[in-house]
């Protein structure tokens, strides 16, 4: 039964190699096969250890397999398929070999069963996704890619102090529950958290993610941030701070995501707020919260790759992304304003749609609990959520004022591929049980009685209403041209406006410095000169050996004079 | 343009429709609220149309503190860039050396 | 034959290079250069393997008896590092006939060799003896032969930067010659096992002092310790590319082997960490050295300089290591010893490739050269991974040792810095690895080929090594932990 040791991010690897090597309709075949047949492989691999080596003294398990990291697995090869599908025309290799060692590399990631294994997929996950960032080709996405690498690889780098310090600690690598105890407890929750976009660490996403192409962001927005989820998941499932966290993630980027102009940032914005819900969940820890993260989790990789994937084919045939520029394209890309619609009420959490039979056992868990504040800052958030991303998105993109535009629907692949997220989207939303049945635990929750199918309706109509309010009476914000502060005003130019002036000022400093003991220097030298006559030339020229003669005696005397004092 | 094919949204009897519809649904949940009998976990449920009320005002206070936000963090949209241009003039010159010499189709 | 093996590491180098000089035809010179280190590599793999086996091997120079005759004394410790040298001496050997054909002269080539094989055995014998009046005429034998070998770099500067290197290790080798000196005086001898024994009764005078602040320093300056290292730079930089991945490879390994024999073996741990803060002093030393040294590698133009920055601040780890003092930091410097060789040797090889193909390792002549030379740039690409310590390769393996030591004793500020020094690594590396990758060849250089196969198959040799070692660390973990524990007096 060797077949059985293959762990899944291997053959992505391999179809990475192969797609380097080949074109057109070739790579196209190996890479619709490979996260089929990967995905079969998957379906019949039992729960257990399969993959254990030692290095030094510890036990790596590069391949655990549970239910948690299977829910994961499941959804991270839906979530590869549709993406290669829809990134079937690119005919640029370094993305489409990106794509692959990502989704691998995302996959090596929620079946590493040790801390190490887990760093190493941490890192190829940030060094593979920056070439999707980069793929496309502008200088902002260079700058961008390079910011959001550079805070990725700390992350990594952090995750990794934490693992020596939990080697350190209690003697093991392994990847369990690891709880906010010790430095190591705690390094490695700020390297999850920066990976899982917490509030002042966020704003990688929100930066990076628009600058992407628009097969890229469908990669990203899949992968990255559901890694981080699965890793609180496991490592930090009941830890309180994390409700408050979680809580905070589904609020405030609502907020921005309603000023913001450019589409695929609203989406970013909307992201994080969806991670927000499953932060909670986790956070709150019992059995239903742990279901509602992860299925929320499963959902939201694929109604969010739908959205991201309508908002793709905008800026596919129009260039544009911003909501000022579009408008009215439900007459000539009607395929694409009914799979958004489908994306947007599912990401509103509509009865009969996905993301209704994950968000509700969060909320229910959060009421059963006794999280009543956190329970309302949810509801505003559901609220909110529907606000910015089930009305704006739809709205300012197929609707709204008329931009001139009229561009046909995009490629068939782009289609299909929407369409699959779409069928999916609802199937879940009909009928949940399948989904509830990979469940990492049985609780026999049923989203589908009156009481909340009645509140959410409800709560979303009279959103809906609000928005109708507002734009009727034209209290409604007008999409603008412009870029809204965020944490990122810190690095991106407080930062390096202060380094500036500092440097400035050292400079000046230094200038002065020199200046004076040179004058000092040349004074003396000509003193010297005129007694001795020794050419200063040789002074100068044999300065390095001269300076290093000195530090040998530095060295000499303060070694001496400590032994003896000592 | 005016050539074009008449499309839903054109007619504004139309658009008068839908929304009609759409507050006649409106009316419709809320007397549903009085019909089902809902399970209550929180005392505010109790209260009379909680999720209509809570659902709109939430959405109202949404917007007008996002447009409180926008008047202190909107800054113009090349805001970042005039700062940045100064510091990496070099990936720009890359980029036309990269973008000449990929030969790849860059589906943007 | 078998008896005589620890002689024969030493001689069969020091005999080959006077035969060389009659070998006119470079090629010859080339493979009688590469047979004799490929034997002096086989008899230390040999040694380890006994040694290993069966303990410390003694040897009595022509059968006079220490502490009258010279003793040649291999532990766990001596094999090792004789396995590291003669190894990469071999590997970067089966290079030079390549490389060497445009960067020195014709009618210099077989001098080049026979300076080579004097610069190995000197190095050889450093570790291989047992007589601390032996370790300073093989210190001048290998010295004087590499001051040579790197002014016959092409570069005129390589003149300039082997005269440096010539005051400054001098100077190094003279404050030995005086400490030795010192310590003859105090003890009457000049065997290391006997100074270990009669040093005690006299520790406590300031002629010991003395000697042992002379040592210090001496080595100190070999081993290139910031701020001691300014010789490094120039000399690596200039130098033709062999001598440049030989030296780096070997030289400031050797020298490391010396302070540790010097402190931990001859004045013993009590006396070398308790009669000055040495600890402190080492430690303060090293990670400034670690962060000064990168900090100044980013900034380089020329690629060999950048890696013999690097160089400088890799032996700061090393430094930490040994001064951390437990068994996992020492353990932690000797794995560095191994892994370090290996990254730099495959990096400064694969320079020789670029050299050799460009004629230059200006950093700007790096653009495009990751799809004209892509088997050499992804070498390169490797050797940098395994110098930032990525999982997988061998720098991993020594940070690993080293941080868990840090930690071990309590030092974690320490353990930070050392992963924030191995950031520096990443942009460094970086830098070389975005000019290649990410750029245009820049006009008139558009018709660069890959490396000959004679260049490409010792470095992915070095390549392979890096990584298998760094998957499989039986070998250097095992050899290192039980050197270490000698040196600490577990018995393993």
């Amino acid at each position: 039964m060797w077949i059985l040791e293959i762990p899944p991010f291997l053959p992505f690897f391999i179809a990475a190699l192969l797609a380097a090597v080949t074109r057109g309709t070739l790579r196209g075949v190996i890479m619709l096969a490979l996260p089929v047949a990967s995905a079969i492989h998957l379906w019949t691999v039992p729960e257990g250890v399969h993959l254990q080596m030692a290095l030094f003294d510890y036990q790596l398990t590069p391949y655990r397999v549970d239910k948690l990291s299977l829910m994961f697995g499941y959804v991270f090869h839906i979530a590869a398929f549709f993406g290669i599908v829809y990134s079937l025309h690119v005919r640029d290799t370094v993305q489409q070999v990106a794509a692959l060692m990502y989704a691998g590399s995302g996959l090596g990631a929620v079946f590493s069963g040790d801390l190490l294994s887990l760093f190493v997929f941490w890192e190829l996950l940030a060094f593979t996704s920056v070439f999707l960032i980069w793929a496309r080709k502008s200088s902002r996405s260079y700058q961008a890619g390079m910011r959001y690498l550079i805070i990725q690889v700390l992350s990594g780098v952090i995750l990794l102090i934490g693992a020596l310090f939990y080697a350190a600690e209690h003697g093991s690598l392994e990847f369990g529950f690891i709880g906010l105890e010790g430095i190591a407890g705690w390094l490695i929750f700020i390297a999850f958290g920066i990976k899982c976009a917490f509030p002042f660490m966020h704003n990688w996403l929100t930066d990076a993610y628009p600058e992407s192409t628009a097969t890229g962001t469908v990669f990203l927005s899949a992968f990255t941030t559901k890694v981080a989820v699965y890793s609180l998941a496991r490592g930090y499932p009941g830890t309180e701070l994390l409700v408050y966290i979680g809580a905070a993630m589904t609020c405030f980027p609502i907020f921005y995501a309603v000023i913001e102009n450019d589409l695929r940032r609203v989406l970013a914005y909307s992201l994080i707020n969806q991670v927000g819900f499953m932060v909670v969940g986790v956070g709150i820890g019992t059995a239903l919260a742990i279901n509602g993260a992860v299925s929320h989790a499963f959902n939201d990789v694929i109604f969010k790759g739908l959205l991201f994937m309508t908002m793709g084919a905008v800026l596919h045939m129009t260039g544009r992304m911003n909501g000022s520029d579009l408008g009215v394209l439900y007459k000539t890309m009607p395929k694409s304003t009914v799979l958004c619609i489908v994306g947007a009420a599912s990401i509103s959490a509509f009865p009969l749609f996905s993301g209704f039979v994950s968000k509700s056992m969060v909320m229910s868990a959060a009421l059963e609990n006794d999280y009543h504040l956190i329970w309302l800052m949810l509801l505003f958030a559901s609220a909110g959520v529907f606000h910015h991303a089930g009305i704006k998105i739809p709205y300012f993109a197929f609707f709204a004022h008329d931009s001139g535009l009229r561009v046909s629907d995009p490629p068939n692949n782009m289609l299909l591929a929407m369409l699959i997220a779409a069928v999916l989207c609802i199937g879940i939303g009909v009928y949940p049980a399948a989904m509830y049945s990979l469940l990492p635990y049985d609780t026999g929750y049923n989203p589908y009685d009156a009481t909340h199918v009645l509140a959410q309706t409800q709560l979303l109509f009279f959103s809906a209403l609000a928005f109708v309010w507002l734009n009727l009476r034209g209290l409604y914000p007008p999409e603008l041209h412009s870029t809204n502060l965020d944490v990122e005003w810190f690095y991106r130019r407080l930062f390096p406006v202060a380094i500036q002036s500092l440097f400035a000022a050292i400079w000046k400093l230094d200038g002065a410095l020199r200046r004076a003991v040179v004058t000092r220097l040349q004074k003396y030298l000509d003193y010297l000169s005129g007694i001795y006559h020794v050419p200063s030339g040789l002074l100068t020229s044999s300065r390095p050996a001269g300076s290093m003669a000195m530090w040998v005696a530095i060295f000499l005397a303060g070694y001496l004079f400590l032994s003896f004092v000592y | 343009m005016d050539n074009e094919k008449k499309h839903f949204f054109d007619d504004p009897n139309n658009v008068k429709r839908v929304l009609r519809g759409f507050y006649a649904c409106c009316v419709v949940l809320v007397v549903l609220d009085f019909v089902i009998h809902r399970h209550i976990y929180h005392s505010w449920e109790n209260l009379w149309v909680f999720y209509p009320i809570f659902g709109f005002i939430a959405c109202v206070v949404l917007v007008e503190v996002a447009k409180l936000m926008r008047t202190v963090l909107m800054r113009p949209e090349d805001y970042y860039d005039e700062f940045e241009s100064d510091i990496s003039d070099r990936p720009d010159a890359n980029q036309g050396h990269r973008a000449k010499s990929g030969g790849h189709d860059v589906d943007t | 034959m078998l008896t005589h093996l620890p002689a024969l590491a030493v001689i069969i180098p020091l005999l080959s290079a006077p035969l060389c000089l009659f070998l006119r035809r470079p090629l010859l010179a080339w493979l009688f250069t590469v047979i004799a280190s490929g034997l002096t590599m086989l008899v230390s793999i040999t040694l380890l393997q006994q040694v290993m086996a069966s303990g410390t091997i003694v040897y009595e120079m022509g059968g006079w008896r220490p502490p009258w005759g010279i003793e040649y004394r291999v532990d766990r410790l001596n094999a090792y590092l004789l396995l590291i040298v003669t190894s990469i001496s071999t590997v970067v050997l089966l290079a030079a006939n390549t490389s060497i054909e445009k960067e020195i002269p014709r009618h210099r080539l077989t001098l080049f060799y026979v300076l080579y094989l004097l610069s190995l055995a000197g190095l050889l014998g450093v570790v291989t003896t047992g007589d601390a009046f032996n370790v300073f005429v093989f210190l001048e034998i290998s010295s004087l032969a590499a001051y040579s070998l790197i002014a016959l770099g092409e570069d005129r500067r390589a003149l300039w930067a082997a005269y440096q290197y010539l005051i400054m290790g001098t100077i190094g080798a003279t404050f030995i010659l005086i400490g030795i000196g010192l310590l003859y005086q105090m003890t009457g001898t000049l065997n290391m096992d006997d100074l270990s024994r009669r040093l005690p009764e006299v520790s406590q005078t300031r002629t010991v002092f003395a000697a042992f602040a002379f040592i210090i320093v001496g080595v100190c300056l070999k081993v290139a310790l910031f701020p001691l290292h300014r010789w490094l730079p120039n000399a690596y930089a200039y130098a033709p590319s062999i001598v440049t991945a030989f030296l780096a490879a070997t030289s400031t390994k050797v020298a490391v082997y010396l302070l540790i024999r010097f402190t931990f073996s001859i004045f013993g741990i009590s006396f070398s960490f308790t009669t000055v803060p040495l600890q402190t002093i080492f430690v303060i030393l090293g990670l400034t050295g670690i962060f000064a040294a990168s900090t100044t590698a980013i900034f380089q133009k020329n690629v060999k300089h950048l890696f013999a920055y690097s160089s400088v601040a890799q032996i700061g780890y090393m430094i930490v290591g040994y001064s951390i003092s437990t068994t996992m930091g020492l353990m932690a410097t000797l794995l560095h010893l191994f892994n370090h060789a290996l990254m730099k040797g495959a990096l400064f090889l694969a320079l020789g490739a670029v050299m050799y193909r460009i004629g230059s390792v200006r950093l700007e002549q790096f653009q495009g050269l990751g799809r004209q030379m892509p088997f050499t740039m992804a070498a390169i690409v490797a050797g940098g991974l395994s110098l930032i310590g990525v999982p997988l390769t061998v720098g991993f393996v020594s940070k690993w040792y080293l941080v868990l030591a840090a930690l071990e004793n309590g030092w974690w500020p320490v353990a930070v810095l050392i992963l924030l020094g191995s950031l520096l690594a990443i942009v460094y590396v970086w830098r070389i690895v975005e000019t290649a990758y990410f750029n245009e060849p820049p006009a008139g250089r558009e018709s660069i080929e890959e490396a000959p196969l004679g260049f490409l198959v010792p470095v992915w040799m070095l390549v392979s090594a890096n990584i298998y070692f760094g998957m499989d660390t039986r070998l250097s973990v095992q050899v290192a932990e039980a050197a270490s524990q000698a040196l600490f007096g577990v018995s393993p």
